[in-house]
């Protein structure tokens, strides 16, 4: 039975916390490890791997937080994982405990996983967690009478409002969890005497966990393929109708489960418990979605004006140290890879924080409240004709501020290919990087006044682009789902939580470790592209490079007054960037684009822009040499609008240009943050370099159509 | 008939549930035969259905509320 080998006294001793959704894990998670967490990967899934340490009289003990699950049987990869290490598959995950976390008001479900573990063998504890909401509800139970029924220790908790967290820490550090032998045997519901050999092949000490593997041992690619070929050749001899075994052990242990409950259950009142008065007006057909867009529009406005503060003074501090080093440093270039290389790629990663932190705090606050599930159920209808999921309204919403935090809240969508189609359009959404662009063109060429008395025409123009941006994921995502294959059947079962208050320590913990996990994970792989770029646009062929430095050496030489030594240096850096392998690259790509109505200088600023669009602004004030403060869109402005497009002899910004180049933005993808956080959800180089082909075609051919639209 | 059909605030009887992979699914949920479920919230346009069961509300799709054969009841 008990099969855990008494734990060496060097090695802290796992313990597997394991839940149905909604139960206030987390919150009990985070009680006991507070900030000793760490975030790493399984092998094979997507699935966070939450792990933390507890210390509790000078003993250090490992907390394993598995993802919330209904039953051992594995649908989504995040019951693949709660199947794995619960079936101690994982010789490293291995838990020596498990304690079990059931919400007192839904305790029928929660002793449906609970009893599943029993059977499995696992050495087991059980916290029967709201105590305060059963009280709300009416309900008593007794305790020690499901001790009795069942056989292991049972706690009483309130984690929401931390009562019983000792009682917890004081149970691990007692090792009070046992196990009381199987609750139902293997052999009620299938013909155990099959198993003998499965047992012996995996080590294995009971039928239960033998059957399991059976069942499920396929779904698991963690799984080495000698096990899995292992499986499948045993399953083909094997007479045992396994699905039918499942729905039999189902229909078992909730009957036996019910016998439980009606001994340990006390209904204080009969009177049924409705549903919450505020979803008569959350779940309003009409209403419902009035409140929804209101939170939407609140929260970006919290967003837009939260963010930017602490935007700008990363920013200036990022300049600031370069500036520092480059003046402190002996120039070379080292101090040039530094200052203007590294520096700012570490501050490109690090000016999204606040916006992905913020966007991660809103979205733990959606979710804790129990409001999120709210969204999903009224965004369903509409999501599912495009082969997207209720679920992808969380990602596609968050696209609007940065598809960063987008794409990572796309891995709650359990359907592969929901999943994938939702991260391959979500950054089609216009992201704020997206604004500086569309402000500054649309300022260039739309004039500054109202059609019909009260609408803006800049700002119907910037509504068209955001509009451009939704209909090109919608478009792209109906493609999508005709073309990706999968056997998986997509459904909808989900709960709709009581409404509760969020718990802002769990928000708050939430913010933080996913910004660690974006700067740390997709850190690595932006600050590596940054230094390439910021190689190839200050290093050329030295020949040329070395020329055009004589040249305007000589010319400042020459130079009387601090205009003309300004202007000279402006001009300076326009021509080595126009020199340099970025400004070859762009005369390289002319051609191409010009038929879109751009001439070699876009194309630089399309290049550099593919670090991250915001860059575009800058590049083009390089560029174009506007010197003194880029940060002021009127200079650029002015600028631009008296530039000549040396192949047309036009205005180099006119109307036709100016759109097209919009709508390249709204379909190019111009964020490696982005593709870094794509190649981590999706594991692999492939979905982000598909990604990346298909919106830069879209991007171009759309820009194309508009040029000649406006032309 | 089966859960689909349902009216607002109608409740039934969860008779059986249909052979398909995601019975065991539903069963996981706590949509068992004999169980009491009353129908909630639909949202617009044949979107998903919110059923009440014992103290908890759930939110199916069309199809898979069509999956348990209920018995109407006052």
């Amino acid at each position: 039975m008990a099969q855990t080998q008494p734990p060496s006294l060097t090695k802290p001793l796992k313990i597997a916390l394991i839940g149905n959704p909604n139960v206030g894990k987390t919150t009990i998670f985070n009680q006991l490890t507070g900030l000793n967490q760490k975030i790493g990967n399984y092998p094979g899934v997507t699935v966070d791997k939450k792990t933390g340490a507890m210390i509790y009289q000078d003993q250090v003990y490992y907390i394993i937080d598995l993802p919330g699950t209904y039953s051992l049987y594995p649908n989504s990869e995040d019951e693949i994982i709660a199947h794995r290490v619960l079936n101690q598959l994982s010789e490293i995950e291995k838990p020596d405990f498990a304690l079990m976390i059931i919400d007192s008001v839904q305790l029928s479900r929660g002793l449906f996983l609970a009893t599943q573990l029993i059977d499995l063998g696992l050495n087991l504890a059980i916290a029967l967690n709201m105590a305060d909401m059963a009280e709300k509800s009416q309900l008593e139970i007794k305790t020690y009478e499901l001790f009795k029924q069942l056989g292991v220790p049972i706690l009483q908790t309130d984690a929401r409002h931390l009562k019983g967290m000792d009682q917890i820490k004081e149970l691990i550090h007692q090792q009070n969890f046992t196990n009381p032998g199987p609750f139902i045997e293997a052999k009620e519901f299938l013909d155990n005497s099959q198993l003998q050999d499965v047992k012996e092949y995996f080590e294995l000490s009971n039928d239960y966990q033998a059957y399991q593997i059976l069942r499920f041992g396929l779904k698991d690619k963690g799984l080495s393929e000698e096990k899995r070929s292992w499986i499948r050749k045993k399953l083909e001899t094997l007479t045992i109708n396994l699905e039918a075994a499942q729905l039999e052990e189902t229909k078992i242990r909730y009957k036996r489960i019910t016998e439980v409950i009606e001994k340990v259950l006390v209904k204080k009142s009969h009177q049924e418990v409705g549903s919450a008065p505020l979803d008569k007006i959350f779940l309003h057909p009409v209403l419902g979605y009035l409140v929804f867009g209101g939170i939407l529009l609140l929260i970006f406005q919290a967003i837009f004006a939260w963010a930017s503060v602490p935007m700008d003074l990363i920013d200036g501090f990022f300049a600031d140290l370069g500036a520092w080093l480059s003046s402190t440093l002996p120039a070379g270039p080292i101090s040039d890879l530094l200052s203007e290389g590294v520096i700012p790629g570490i501050g490109g990663v690090v000016i999204f924080i606040p916006q992905i932190a913020l966007l991660f705090g809103f979205l733990a606050i959606l979710e804790d409240t129990g409001y999120m599930s709210r969204v999903v159920f009224l965004m369903d209808r509409w999501m599912r004709p495009f082969g997207l999921h209720g679920k992808s309204i969380v990602p596609l919403v968050s696209g609007v501020a940065c598809a960063i935090p987008g794409v990572m809240a796309a891995r709650n969508i359990g359907n592969w290919k929901e999943k994938i189609i939702t991260i391959m359009v979500t950054p089609l959404m216009s992201c704020s990087a997206r604004l500086p662009v569309y402000i500054i063109l649309i300022g260039l060429v739309v004039p500054d006044e109202a059609i019909l008395g009260i609408f803006n025409l800049q700002a119907l123009t910037l509504l068209a682009l955001y509009l451009l941006g939704v209909i090109g994921v919608l478009v792209t995502a109906f493609g999508l789902k005709s073309m990706l294959k999968t056997e998986e059947k997509s459904f909808l079962m989900v709960e709709l939580p009581s409404y509760r208050t969020p718990r802002w320590k769990d928000v708050l913990l939430t913010m933080y470790y996913k910004s660690r996990t974006f700067v740390t994970e997709a850190g690595k792989v932006i600050l590596a592209i940054s230094i390439i770029l910021w190689i190839l646009g200050s290093y050329g062929p030295p020949s040329q490079m070395d020329a055009v430095r004589e040249i305007q050496e000589e010319k400042l030489a020459a130079a009387s007054s601090e205009e003309q030594i300004a202007e000279i240096e402006a001009e300076t850096s326009s021509l080595l960037l126009e020199n340099s392998f970025i400004g070859i690259l762009g005369r390289g790509i002319e051609p191409v684009i010009k038929p879109l109505g751009y001439d070699w200088k876009i194309g630089i600023a399309l290049i550099a822009s593919f670090a991250a669009r915001e860059v575009f602004v800058s590049t083009i004030a390089t560029i174009y040499s506007i010197g003194g403060d880029v940060e002021d869109d009127l200079t650029i402005r002015e600028k631009l609008d008296t530039q000549i497009n040396s192949n047309t002899g036009e205005k180099t910004f006119n109307k036709p240009t100016a759109f097209s180049l919009m709508v390249f933005y709204v379909f190019a993808m111009q964020c490696m943050s982005t593709l870094a956080i794509v190649y981590r959800e999706t594991k692999g180089w492939k979905w982000p370099l598909i990604q990346t082909v298909y919106m830069t075609a879209l991007a171009y051919f759309a820009a194309l159509l508009t040029y000649n639209i406006f032309s | 008939m089966t859960a689909d059909q349902l009216k607002i605030s109608h409740s039934a009887i969860i008779e059986d549930l249909i052979d398909s992979p995601l019975k065991v699914n539903l069963m996981e949920l706590g949509f068992l035969p004999g169980k009491k479920i009353t129908l909630q919230f639909k949202a617009p346009s044949n979107g998903p259905l919110a059923f009440l069961i014992e103290n908890t509300l759930l939110a199916l799709r069309k199809q898979e509320a069509a999956l348990l054969q209920v018995k109407i009841i006052s």
